[in-house]
């Protein structure tokens, strides 16, 4: 494996571990999205990583060469690991090419026509951080990455600052440019369109602990407890024979006759159809629908049993 | 194993190791007083305590007391009405409220005694148009609460300062909301603006403060006995050394304890509200209000500036004649180089702790940064003392060379007690920037040093240069450190200008308060020409 982590543990308080026991790896060239709430220690993770925060057990090694563990420690400085920022640090002094180009080494310059180009930024190389868009930042940040050939980019919730319509084009402008490259990534974010768009794989991470690690359709099918499940999307909870189960709404269909009622709270339009929120049994229950429905409607809904998901008795805590 | 892990997760030990022994170094005078208090004679302290103790400390708080009271009021309403009215004559006033800064509290003594004595202009002309009124103008205005306003007037800048931009940088939304919810302009101001600019308001009382308790020059003037005037009496006049040490030691408990209560109310008060993003528009005013306004404003300008000035300037031309002019440009030399030369090294000095504290973020760290910003409450006869026993004991040591009566001393009392000031512009620059540009640094191959060199200071160089100036300014105008340990015939304007006030020659003294003023004034409205450009007040 090109990253391995084993028993990573990081905390800033003892008893209050940020981390717990993390193991994962990722193999040459993937990109790994690191999903998780804001504060849950994503920015911390990416950290330890890249040699800003050091760990306080567990190992960390790239390309068989250990970065960090009880003994060993390298410097940030010598990993060679790109970090993109969440905030796109730009030196305000510096204009968009020096920043590009700051401490870079001279056998890595030959590049900078190439990187430039690649991301866009042909006209602006004399414009200031402050006379730059928020996507043009993001750019020059990843220039400034990539142009020093990382072993490893890590880029932390580089789409957060992004207003909804530059952030689909940026997304898939990077997710071109880290494929070109070939560059192994690992992405944080707490938006799971962003994992499911550029992610081969997705790690889920929740109060220090990996809850699952696989790709995107087994992660939506086969989800290992309800917070993945729910994660990826919406879930609808149903009580058969004592049991409590879960049913995606895609797979809830509306028929002429059936024994499950759903009375509607809301319908609004979502583009190609029609969102229903309404209740069933108690609980709130979201489907899909081609025509409009009114308020306080009963519509008869029905299910597969092989859809539904079945998770143990944990589950209600995840969602509280 | 705990600690091992400790050391070993510990970053940048050299550097913490050296801002350590360096602290010492800076703290050594305070520690040498402190020990030294030890063996003091018991029956000393019993005389200070029956008879001059409670004397001096009334003194010392009663004229705190009224400074305190006069520069708040200076201050604050001007920077009101400024930061929020339109009128005008506004951007002028801006402007020359900060030049008070410029004369120090004892030429603003010297001269206002002058003007207000029996011989002096107004009484003068009382005399001459209006006899019967002249009889009631004609006191002893040598009074405790004469001086408390006049110093008030002299340091009101400071609240004046940080006011002013604390009530611009309260978000137009905090200010629109309060309107919308049916506040006056007055009530939205003490209901809003006020409470959050408190904790500026108070860091700015605190220099004033601590400047009364530096106080010697117009204190000594006045004939008030306060700490620091007990203290020179003790030394110089008494030759009782055991006094001095104690009523040093007396008055740096008065400070610590004020030093302390300001952390205090500034963690407890400390508001994280939204600045502005935009420049606030301003309020209009009837014609009658516009006229109020002036005159408020104008009222500390007047008499914190320029009155002192003409009154100064009309000196100058009077004793033309008798000006040597060479001397006075050996004296700006002086003071242009010890300054220029402390206060270089004060700002690389504040640099070296402030990076050290930023790139360690070590608890150890924070408590030096803290511990060497106390210098600036600490007075300069205090901090003058504390060298002399330490370096007299040191000088035994060496029969061929003596540290007392050297530059080397002063510039180290200089850097001493200044250093909190180089610190300020520099730390609230460094604050300013985001974390990210260190990771980015590092994460980029930057070592420490390299970082300093290439990112923080190009970034900084407007808050160095800022640092630079409120420094120089400050050590010009610096007089009790520099009359105590200034090499022999080592003269500066500052000095000569208190030793010919003392000797009742002040028409004499006018040329090099002048020289100190037109100097301080200069830098001043550069720097606020920096502080424009970099703070986006309204």
């Amino acid at each position: 494996m090109y990253l391995e982590v084993k028993n990573l543990v990081k905390y800033y308080r003892k008893n209050v571990p940020i981390i717990k026991k993390l193991n994962f790896s990722v193999k040459k060239g993937e990109i790994i999205s690191f999903l998780g709430e804001s504060g849950s220690g994503k920015t911390t993770f990416l950290k330890c990583i890249s040699g800003l925060e050091k760990i306080n057990s567990g190992t960390i090694s790239l390309n068989n060469i250990i970065l960090n563990n009880s003994n060993i420690f390298i410097k940030p400085q010598k990993r060679n690991i790109g970090f993109v920022f969440q905030d796109y640090p730009l030196f305000p002094h510096l204009n968009l090419k020096d920043n590009i180009i700051f401490n870079l080494k001279f056998k890595y310059l030959k590049k900078l026509d190439y990187m430039i180009s690649l991301t866009g930024l042909e006209n602006l190389l004399t414009r200031y951080p402050h006379e730059l868009s928020g996507g043009e930042q993001q750019r020059a940040c990843i220039a400034r990455a990539l142009i020093r050939e990382p072993d490893l980019l890590l880029l932390d919730e580089p789409f957060s600052n992004l207003d909804s319509n530059i952030k689909l084009s940026m997304r898939d402008e990077i997710y071109k440019i880290i494929k070109e490259t070939n560059t192994t990534t690992i992405l944080v974010t707490h938006d799971i369109n962003d994992s499911l768009n550029i992610a081969d794989r997705i790690l889920i991470f929740k109060a220090g602990v990996l809850q699952q690690y696989d790709d995107p359709v087994n992660m939506y099918c086969e989800p290992a407890n309800c917070y993945c499940a729910k994660v990826l999307g919406d879930l609808n909870q149903v009580d058969v024979n004592g049991k409590t189960y879960y049913i995606r709404p895609e797979k809830i269909k509306i028929v002429k006759e059936s024994i499950h009622k759903v009375i509607v709270d809301k319908c609004f339009f979502q583009g190609k159809e029609y969102k229903i929120i309404g209740k069933l049994y108690g609980y709130n229950w979201h489907f899909f629908s081609k025509k409009p429905v009114k308020k306080k409607e009963l519509l008869n809904v029905d299910y597969s049993s092989e859809d539904l998901i079945f998770f143990d008795s944990m589950c209600n805590n995840f969602f509280e | 194993m705990e600690i091992k892990n400790k050391i070993f997760y510990l970053e940048n030990k050299r550097w913490i190791i050296g801002s350590i022994l360096f602290a010492i170094l800076l703290l050594l005078p305070i520690f040498t007083l402190l020990y030294k208090l030890i063996y003091v004679e018991g029956n000393s302290f019993k005389y200070l305590l029956e008879n001059i103790l409670l004397d001096y400390s009334f003194n010392t708080f009663y004229l705190i007391l009224i400074t305190a009271f006069f520069s708040l009021l200076f201050g604050i309403i001007p920077a009101w009405l400024v930061s929020i009215y339109k009128f005008p004559g506004r951007n002028f006033l801006d402007i020359v409220l900060y030049l008070p800064l410029a004369i120090p509290s004892y030429i603003m003594a010297f001269t206002y005694s002058d003007i207000l004595s029996y011989t002096g202009p107004i009484q003068s002309f009382l005399r001459e148009n209006f006899y019967n009124i002249s009889i009631f103008f004609n006191q002893d205005y040598l009074q405790i609460e004469v001086l408390g306003i006049i110093m008030a007037l002299a340091l009101y800048p400071y609240i004046y300062t940080v006011s002013r931009v604390s009530f611009s940088l309260v978000g137009a939304n905090y200010i629109n909301v309060s309107k919308n919810l049916g506040l006056s302009s007055f009530k939205t101001f003490y209901k809003i603006i006020l409470p959050l600019s408190r904790p500026a308001i108070f860091s700015g009382l605190f220099l004033v403060l601590m400047e009364v308790l530096n106080e010697y020059g117009a204190v000594k003037y006045f004939g008030v006995n306060t700490y620091t005037t007990g203290i020179f009496r003790a030394w110089f006049s008494m030759g009782d050394i055991g006094t001095a040490i104690q009523l040093s030691v007396i008055l740096l408990l008065v400070v610590f304890s004020i030093f302390y209560i300001e952390k205090y109310y500034h963690s407890k008060t400390k508001f994280y509200y939204k600045t502005n993003s935009t420049i606030q528009s301003l309020g209009k005013l009837n014609r009658i209000n516009k006229f109020l306004a002036i005159s408020l404003c104008l009222i500390p300008f007047l008499f914190g500036f320029f009155i002192p000035l003409i009154f100064i300037l009309n000196n100058v031309f009077l004793t033309f004649s008798s000006i040597d002019f060479k001397d006075l440009l050996q004296l700006t030399y002086n003071t242009i180089s010890i300054s220029s030369i402390s206060s270089f090294l004060i700002i690389l000095i504040a640099l070296f702790f402030l990076f050290i504290e930023k790139i360690s973020k070590t608890r150890v760290n924070y408590f030096i940064s803290q511990s060497i910003s106390m210098g600036y409450a600490i007075p300069g006869a205090v901090i003058g003392l504390g060298l002399i026993i330490l370096f007299a004991f040191i000088d035994n040591f060496f029969s061929s060379f003596t540290f007392l009566g050297s530059f080397f001393i002063l510039i180290y009392a200089y850097v001493i007690r200044f250093l909190a000031v180089g610190k300020s512009p520099i730390k609230s620059s460094l604050e300013k920037h985001p974390e990210s540009y260190d990771d980015t640094g590092k994460n980029l191959g930057l070592g420490p040093l390299k970082l300093l060199q290439k990112i923080h200071l190009p970034i900084n160089k407007f808050a160095l240069i800022t640092a630079f100036i409120v420094t120089f300014i400050d050590l010009m105008k610096e007089l009790p450190i520099t009359l105590i340990l200034r090499p022999f015939n080592f003269d500066t304007l500052a000095t000569q200008t208190y030793e010919f006030a003392v000797e009742e020659m002040i028409p004499l003294s006018s040329i090099y308060s002048l020289m100190i003023i037109l100097i301080g004034s200069v830098l001043l409205l550069f720097l606020k020409n920096i502080i424009n450009k970099q703070v986006n007040v309204s």
